[in-house]
């Protein structure tokens, strides 16, 4: 009986935390977001993606570094306590949660897995972009099955272009599309998007398609060094949107009622482009490491008491 | 009863193809003129005077609408007359349930793990890809003139 309550407790502190983490950054998220407008793109896409991510890993580090702690340590192991019914009913939603979002990635990854596998068929390696890391992205020519330039891949991620993308972009533009892809596999976009399958929560719908925005604009940014580049950029993307979508990529589309505004607005962006006088590396993290440090220390000083203060939250939670 | 009910899954298994949920701007007004004139032909449409296209854009965006399975037609000369399939508050209805279901299942993240250079590839209006390429070619043009001078 005393496992079990321990285990419904700390899923029950977990799920509500989660719950109004995540509506508070959602609802924050929409409140601030006016605050964000002139910081890079690449910049405000990282800070999404945190945000997007805080909710979950933060209600796990609490539930494991204090919910957890607190009531091996200070919980009578001796009593008879029922587990109770608002612990029960939380820890049974949060298991449902989790089990939700692990069926939903691993069911997401192997849909991902498989549609790569069938564009990959045939396909040809062209090439390798070697990265700053050292990692090699490597380049798949593929048939006109698949869509015209996609990186698939969540771990070891790939770039794959369509014979017809080929043939259709001249080579500078084709050069600067590939940069393009290749910085999405450089960010590792792809296993950030099924973290946010695994973490799903309805609020943090806006929050998403921001990041997908920003997320894209970053790549263009990266793929592009000059106004000629930007406007090869521009052209690839206008000439692959007329080349139309593969017959297997329609079932793969993002979002239900998509405006023609994200092409738009990239394509104008291009075409506006100029040499960016903010440095592409946020120095602004930086800011933030002296307040972690002293968040740790205070936190490692203070733990005993914390744990205290999280007993008689989670006795409360009990009752 | 049951009629109605199929109807509406039939409108919503047409919700789910990418190229009905994202109608481009073109498509959308097209679709609000034949839900208000309850029928027409391209010529119609363009001689009602609230429009200001080509005549081969409406007959195409047209064709693309009736492909997508939200217009029916029939021969009538040697042109087409145009049918809504569905009415407004039929196609909104489902719209809206299907938006509700969508955003359950989370915002972005309903698709696969998976870049694409341009999302949804064919869903843009090809006036909306015209209209990007001149100002693009008008970009181009200004590029070579300044590197002329």
């Amino acid at each position: 009986m005393f496992a079990a309550r321990c285990v419904g407790v700390s899923l029950a502190v977990f799920v509500l935390l989660y719950v109004s983490l995540s509506l508070t950054v959602s609802w924050g998220w929409k409140l601030a977001r006016r605050m964000f407008r002139r910081r890079s793109a690449r910049g405000l896409a990282d800070l999404l993606f945190i945000l997007r991510i805080l909710p979950f890993a933060l209600s796990s580090v609490v539930t494991l570094a204090f919910t957890l702690p607190s009531f091996l340590l200070l919980e009578p192991r001796s009593t008879d306590e029922a587990i109770g019914t608002a612990p029960l009913a939380l820890g049974l939603c949060c298991l449902s949660l989790l089990a939700a979002g692990i069926t939903r990635a691993a069911m997401t990854q192997r849909r991902a897995s498989q549609a790569m596998m069938k564009w990959l068929d045939g396909s040809m390696l062209m090439e390798s972009q070697i990265l700053e890391s050292g990692e090699a992205v490597p380049i798949f020519r593929t048939g006109n099955n698949a869509p015209s330039l996609t990186v698939a891949g969540v771990c070891a991620p790939k770039v794959l272009v369509s014979e017809a993308a080929i043939a259709t972009l001249s080579p500078p533009e084709l050069r600067t599309a590939l940069r393009h892809e290749v910085a999405h596999a450089l960010h590792y976009d792809n296993l950030k998007k099924l973290v946010f399958r695994f973490s799903a929560f309805p609020a943090m719908a806006d929050l998403e398609r921001a990041w997908s925005e920003q997320t894209e604009m970053a790549a263009d940014d990266a793929a592009v060094s000059s106004f000629p580049d930007a406007l090869d950029l521009a052209a690839a993307l206008i000439k692959v949107s007329r080349l139309g979508p593969a017959e297997s990529s329609s079932e793969l589309s993002m979002a239900l009622l998509h405006s023609s505004t994200a092409l738009r607005t990239r394509v104008q962006r291009l075409v506006r482009w100029e040499k960016r006088q903010t440095p592409q590396t946020p120095r602004g993290w930086w800011y933030a490491l002296p307040l972690v440090v002293a968040g740790t220390i205070g936190m490692v000083m203070t733990y005993g008491s914390v744990l205290t203060q999280m007993h008689v939250v989670t006795e409360w939670l009990v009752r | 009863m049951l009629d109605g009910t199929l109807r509406m899954k039939r409108i919503l298994n047409l919700l789910r193809r990418p190229s009905i949920a994202q109608l481009g701007p073109l498509e959308q007004q097209l679709l609000a003129a034949l839900w208000a004139r309850g029928s027409s032909t391209v010529r119609e449409m363009l001689d009602a005077g609230n429009l200001k296209l080509a005549y081969t854009t409406v007959m195409t965006t047209l064709d693309r609408l009736y492909k997508k399975e939200l217009l029916n037609r029939v021969a009538e000369g040697r042109a087409f007359r145009y049918f809504p399939r569905y009415t407004q508050e039929e196609l909104e209805k489902a719209a809206v349930g299907e938006t509700i279901r969508q955003l359950l299942g989370s915002g972005v993240s309903a698709g696969l793990p998976l870049s694409y250079l341009v999302e949804a590839v064919s869903q843009h209006d090809a006036g909306l890809l015209d209209d990007l390429q001149r100002l693009l070619d008008e970009k181009r043009r200004e590029l070579k003139s300044g590197e002329k001078a």
